[in-house]
């Protein structure tokens, strides 16, 4: 995974499928980089909709995109070498996800030795509405 | 194990939800007004391949269908019910290649508002891996 990000880090931009991981690829997650800016992609399917009538997308994919971006940036913007452990998410919902596309970004709030706290963004049309944040707390050192 | 026509209504809900379905989630049982939903050992949703551990994104998606599905049983009618807030506290790493169930709790009911929460366990493990807390609107199907 590491050696992944490594070649990822010299490209100055890709849109690169996070096949990596088995949940991942099921979800549809891709990793975007364009003007030095990282944004993680859920390609909309069929198989995330949580609501038939009328057809939105499910909540846990929407929370799921978000830790997976605030996850993507920490290990980004650091010299960890291991995948830090997930302590808790808050997730806030302010739109219906549509079944189209879903992007999000994270930046990284705080880091210290020990643990990181990190806030995430997901939109889908429109970037100025956005359809859920989230604060995710991660533990650096076991 | 399915006991009567409203647990039926339950595993129909369940199986309704496109996502939940793709993800194997199965209706298990109901208490009182506590349900258990389970997610069998699949290696789709594991974060690696081959580490037998389920992705913290399927362990969320797990306690939001159940935390939805006890609001719905709390309505005889079909409601529109929105999520405004879920929080997810992760206590331990899944056991590998371990199912996880949910077991609801249903904290209070306001006029517009459902408060819930949930536990996630691995198998017969009797310490839970993760917590949900969740707060659901709940509207009739007319209104917006």
């Amino acid at each position: 995974m590491f050696d992944f990000l490594d070649k990822l880090k010299t490209t100055p931009e890709f849109d690169q499928a996070l096949d990596i991981s088995p949940y991942a690829r099921m979800m549809g997650f891709r990793l975007r980089r364009k003007d030095g800016a990282l944004t993680t992609v859920m390609k909309y399917h069929g198989d995330l909709i949580g609501s038939p009538f009328p057809p939105s997308l499910h909540g846990g994919t929407v929370a799921s995109l978000l830790e997976m971006t605030a996850l993507m940036q920490l290990i980004w913007d650091t010299k960890i070498r291991h995948i830090p452990r997930t302590i808790d998410i808050t997730i806030d919902y302010l739109r219906r996800g549509m079944p189209e596309d879903s992007f999000a970004r994270a930046h990284v709030f705080r880091q210290g030795r020990r643990f990181a706290t990190l806030h995430a963004e997901a939109w889908q049309s429109n970037p100025e509405k956005p359809v859920a944040t989230a604060m995710v707390h991660f533990q650096l050192v076991d | 194990m399915i006991r009567d026509p409203g647990d039926i209504e339950l595993n129909k809900l369940v199986l309704m939800i496109p996502h939940a379905r793709r993800m194997g989630f199965r209706f298990l049982e109901k208490t009182g007004d506590s349900l258990v939903i389970e997610m069998p050992y699949n290696p789709e949703l594991e974060v690696l391949p081959r580490s037998g551990l389920m992705a913290n994104g399927a362990i969320t998606t797990l306690l939001d269908t159940a935390l939805g599905a006890a609001v719905y049983d709390q309505f005889d009618a079909y409601r529109r019910i929105v999520t405004l807030d879920l929080r997810v506290d992760f206590f331990e790493k899944p056991r590998p290649f371990s199912s996880v169930t949910v077991k609801t709790r249903c904290l209070k009911v306001t006029e517009q508002i459902v408060y819930v929460q949930g536990d996630a366990f691995c198998s017969d493990d009797s310490s839970a891996i993760a917590h949900g807390v969740a707060v659901f609107s709940y509207a009739d199907m007319e209104e917006g």
